[in-house]
């Protein structure tokens, strides 16, 4: 939510600032604006996308900073839009996060300081204004700054006459890039993966001044080192690579992003896995029950890990949607694992939820995507599910690895707490491997399922009904969707229809039924039923003929063992895909949303 | 340098691979024929990389994405429709304001070849076509020279009426002036690209590069065996960490093992074997001059000489291809004599105990019960059961 930019170099860095931004506008994309700084600092800024963007012409400016921006505090509008400057416009300054003070100080500072938007970032530049009044240098202004706000934020802060750029990380991401003559700013590494892959992750806490050819980190006053990593992201991060949407080329990328998820990790001839996991196994196995915490497409994985952990792991399972989450009930924090599900590790809702497990003194672990990420950093241990950079908002092939790595996670759970035979250990872990091949043999249909998306493209809702295993993922294809389509779409599992929801199942507003192993088919055939005698039509997903003479359509999908409601979601995804594109949405950047939700 | 690679060819004659994936997406020794070509393209010093793309373009799009694992920088244009090289050309007009290279994305050649060309219409300016001599160039358009310079083209298909051993090696290289002339060209309704070079050569030189290095052609499905067979590292028997062999298998040195592969007790891995990321070998199963491709799972005591296993295909514990030489009719031709066992599509499943006479093709999704016997051509989704 929100994405920072900036370079301080002897580039272009009005156009580098710029592009860094464009990489960026998946974190958000309602208003956007960049400073260059010389000797005098000029700001350019406007509604919108930030292709709409008019770059600020200044010669040879020495550093820039640009905000793409999400709002939280003030409407989407040119005066909203970042960097805010104070009274002098000498100072500018782009944030991302939230200052939860900003209402007192700003009382505080209206008697001398004229303010002109309604976000709660513009108190920043004004402080700093009345500490450069006494003469000090940029980096003690914002030191001093730091220490009366309150809330979370990452600040990039650049002046006229003072050199170089001060940013300062409190829980929101910043990470910085190295190249050789040159130094990059970054909500993610995405905004300079095309210069650098040479980056520092901020620690929250720290202060940063860059300037023409050093960094000087602090922390509480004192410098600190902190390790240059080298990513192994490539640039590909960045591209469409031919296809029209990010969507579109993350949904083809599910076979090689499964492989990937699973490489190395599987032993077929000792029927193991090796996760990497390292808390101890004595802990595992007293363990009484795992709160799994996640938001949105995460939390539809969680819904799923939980449906095989109860199986294969005996183990109690609690799936909370993080920002709703409290440790209470009386629980054992001493026999609790909790389980953190998020994408890009910095979900605010998510991180605050483990920051809560914590202080309870449960044991932590993390599912993430990304390396460095803030929840790597503040869980016990973290397993990586290796699907790569996705950049389109609706989530699609994070959520197949997210639930691929947990499958391999109740498998290992399972041998360590010895309640999983060798034969239910094998079937999944054949099953996981089966994934690939059973996701290309989806993709290869392509063509069906668009055809079948173009001929329901204009129903009045969609309901998308299974159970077990189908429930969360008709919960996670009715997501996908609404998010890209702005269609209405539900997810029930299939029973609970008739206790409600039927009563809006009409002649338009086609049923999506799970039919595949792991979800009853059988019992869920009798809710088609239901719905069919309303005169709903039936798209059935399944891989089994038998099933579908019910239906009015199928998409068939190849068997896979326990993880066949994992298929099906990659033919639901394509089905939502062409939706969409068949009403022309914005498919990559659906509106109001964006990718990583840094605030809660 | 720039370069514009036809990738849009459909390879029927290697049908059942070529319907879930463009010719050039085919590998071998485990990676695609257009990869083998990238790579030369890079080692020869181009920078842009354009592809013309047609169905399944996605295949292309998600190995290669924008170039980046290559060194390079890929772009695409689409061939909506077939009518021929000259109009796959075409594709890529708006993507090359300068000359550049054009090359077949379904031959493998060496770098050697492109600089060639490249320096030649460096030098002269002129169109540049290269040429190289194979055994049977009637399956080739024939070339005949004047010197240094292409005299004709033609399709000449009777062995004995060919009047050259030289054949089109299909790369070029062109100034832009070759879009108007394409335009001009009309074969029938397409826009052949020989066509539209013979039209030059009435008031233009067309100089001829020699070639004599590496050129691989696949054009039947035991061509892939011998192509694979070729390009098998020999010296090369380490495999990645991912992959599990056991102990008491044996392993080939010339043998090309992906990713995530296992290889089970007593399973025998012999020379000429390629087998993809994520294929799965029983116990005691037996595997000699195969291509096996991605996620496949051979199940114990299977035995597989000769032929190759389309992706997510499964074959039953004891069925065997038995390979060997047999006589093959494809597209109503009669091939001779070729060492041919079999050609499985992909996510195809073969019961246990079944066996696939040579020279045999099962076409995709097609199920095979137990303890059948195959031959011929079985048709996608085809579902054979024992009687």
């Amino acid at each position: 939510m929100c994405g920072i930019a900036g370079y301080i170099g002897p580039g272009d860095a009005g156009s580098i600032v710029h592009q860094g931004l464009q990489n960026l506008e998946y974190r958000g994309y309602d208003s956007v604006g960049i400073a260059l700084a010389s000797d005098d600092v000029t700001v350019s800024k406007t509604e919108g996308e930030v292709n709409e963007l008019t770059v600020p012409q200044t010669e040879n400016p020495s550093t820039g900073i640009g905000h793409t921006r999400w709002s939280t505090h003030g409407e989407p509008t040119t005066k909203n839009a970042h960097p805010h400057t104070d009274c002098t416009g000498d100072v500018a300054v782009v944030h991302n996060g939230i200052i939860e003070n900003y209402d007192d100080l700003k009382s505080e500072l209206r008697e001398s300081h004229i303010f002109e938007s309604d976000t709660d970032t513009e108190v920043i530049p004004h402080l700093i204004e009345t500490h450069l009044a006494d003469d000090v240098s940029l980096l003690t202004a914002v030191q001093r700054t730091t220490q009366e706000l309150e809330g979370s934020y990452a600040i990039a802060v650049t002046a006229a006459g003072h050199d170089g750029v001060v940013v300062v990380r409190e829980d929101s991401p910043l990470l910085l890039g190295h190249s050789d003559d040159a130094t990059y700013i970054g909500s993610d590494a995405t905004a300079f993966i095309e210069h650098t892959d040479r980056v520092t992750y901020l620690e929250s806490g720290d202060l940063a001044h860059l300037t023409d050819d050093d960094v000087t980190i602090y922390n509480d006053g004192e410098e600190v080192e902190r390790d240059t990593e080298t990513l192994d992201w490539d640039a590909d991060a960045a591209g469409k690579g031919g296809y029209d949407h990010y969507m579109l080329k993350e949904i083809h990328e599910q076979p090689p992003a499964l492989r990937q998820a699973i490489s190395g990790r599987i032993n077929e001839l000792a029927t193991s896995v090796d996760l990497d996991v390292d808390l101890p196994e004595a802990y595992l196995q007293s363990v009484e029950e795992i709160q799994i915490i996640a938001c949105g497409t995460s939390y539809h994985a969680g819904l799923y890990a939980a449906e095989l952990l109860e199986e294969h792991a005996d183990v109690r399972v609690s799936v909370e949607i993080a920002s709703e989450y409290t440790f209470n009930g009386g629980r054992d924090p001493w026999r609790t694992l909790v389980l953190a599900i998020t994408q890009s590790g910095e979900t605010a809702d998510t991180l605050s939820a483990l920051r809560e497990a914590k202080r309870s003194g449960a044991r932590t672990l993390a599912l993430t995507n990304t390396l460095g990420s803030t929840v790597t950093r503040e869980a016990d241990d973290t397993v990586f599910i290796r699907a790569g950079p996705e950049i389109g908002v609706a989530a699609t092939k994070t959520f197949v690895s997210q639930v691929a790595t947990v499958t391999l996670l109740t498998v290992y759970l399972g041998q360590v707490r010895d309640s999983i035979s060798t034969e239910n250990a094998s079937e999944l872990l054949s099953s996981v491997r089966d994934l690939p091949g059973a996701v290309q043999q989806v993709l290869d249909q392509e063509q069906a399922i668009k055809e079948t998306a173009q001929a329901y493209a204009d129903s009045d809702s969609f309901f998308y009904i299974g159970r077990d295993a189908g429930h969360p993922v008709a919960l996670e294809s009715a997501l996908k969707l609404k998010e890209i389509s702005y269609d209405h779409a539900e997810g029930f599992p299939a029973g609970e229809l008739k206790h409600g929801p039927l009563a809006l199942v009409t002649p338009n507003t086609p049923v999506i039924a799970l039919l595949t192993e792991q979800t009853r088919p059988e019992k869920t055939l009798n809710n088609v039923k239901e719905v069919k005698s309303r005169g709903a039509p039936v798209i059935g997903v399944s891989s089994d003929p038998a099933t579908t003479s019910h239906v009015d359509t199928t998409f068939d999908i190849p068997q896979c063992g326990p993880m066949e409601p994992v298929v099906a979601n990659v033919a639901l995804q394509l089905f939502a895909y062409y939706i969409a594109n068949e009403k022309d949405r914005s498919i990559d950047k659906p509106r109001n949303l964006a990718k990583s939700v840094t605030v809660e | 340098m720039q370069a514009v690679v036809l990738a849009a060819g459909k390879g029927r004659r290697l049908w059942p691979l070529t319907e879930n994936r463009p010719k050039p997406m085919i590998p071998v020794a485990n990676r695609p024929i257009l990869e083998h070509i990238v790579d030369a393209l890079d080692a020869a010093g181009a920078e842009r990389v354009v592809l013309v793309v047609g169905s399944n373009q996605e295949r292309v799009q998600s190995h290669f994405g924008n170039g980046h694992d290559y060194d390079l920088e890929i772009s695409y244009v689409v061939q909506q429709q077939q009518l021929g090289t000259g109009h796959a050309l075409l594709q890529a007009e708006s993507q090359v304001g300068e000359s550049f290279i054009a090359l077949n994305g379904d031959r493998i050649i060496e770098s050697e070849l492109l600089e060639r060309v490249w320096d030649r219409h460096v030098e002269t300016d002129d169109t540049v076509m290269s040429v190289t001599r194979v055994d049977e160039p009637s399956r080739y358009g024939v070339v005949e020279l004047d010197g240094r310079d292409v005299a004709t083209i033609e399709e000449q298909p009777i062995p004995e009426l060919t009047k050259s051993d030289f054949i089109n090696a299909g790369v070029y290289a062109f100034s832009p002036d070759i879009f108007a002339a394409i335009r001009r060209t009309d074969s029938r309704g397409e826009q052949a690209l020989t066509d539209t070079l013979s039209n030059l050569m009435a008031d233009q030189r067309v100089r001829a590069v020699q070639y004599r290095g590496t050129w691989l052609d696949v054009s039947e499905p035991w061509d892939l065996l011998e192509v694979n067979d070729s390009l098998i590292d020999r010296e090369d028997s380490t495999y990645t960490p991912s992959t599990t062999v056991d102990d008491s298998a044996v392993v080939a040195t010339a043998a090309t093992i992906g990713d995530d592969v296992t290889v089970h007790p007593q399973a025998a891995i012999l020379p000429g074997v390629t087998l993809g990321d994520n294929v799965s070998v029983g116990p005691g199963a037996v595997l000699e001059n195969a291509v096996v491709l991605s996620d496949a799972t051979i199940n114990a005591g299977a035995v597989l000489t000769d032929c190759i296993i389309g992706a997510n295909t499964t074959i039953g514990p004891n069925t065997t291809v038995e390979g060997g030489r047999t006589d093959v009719v494809l597209n109503d031709a009669v091939y001779h004599d070729v060492t041919f066992g079999g050609l499985l599509g992909d996510n195809v499943s073969i019961g246990g105990n079944a066996t696939v006479e040579p020279g045999t093709i099962i076409g995709n999704h097609a199920t095979i019960g137990s303890a059948s016997l195959v031959s011929g051509r079985i048709d996608d989704n085809a579902t054979v059961t024992r009687g």
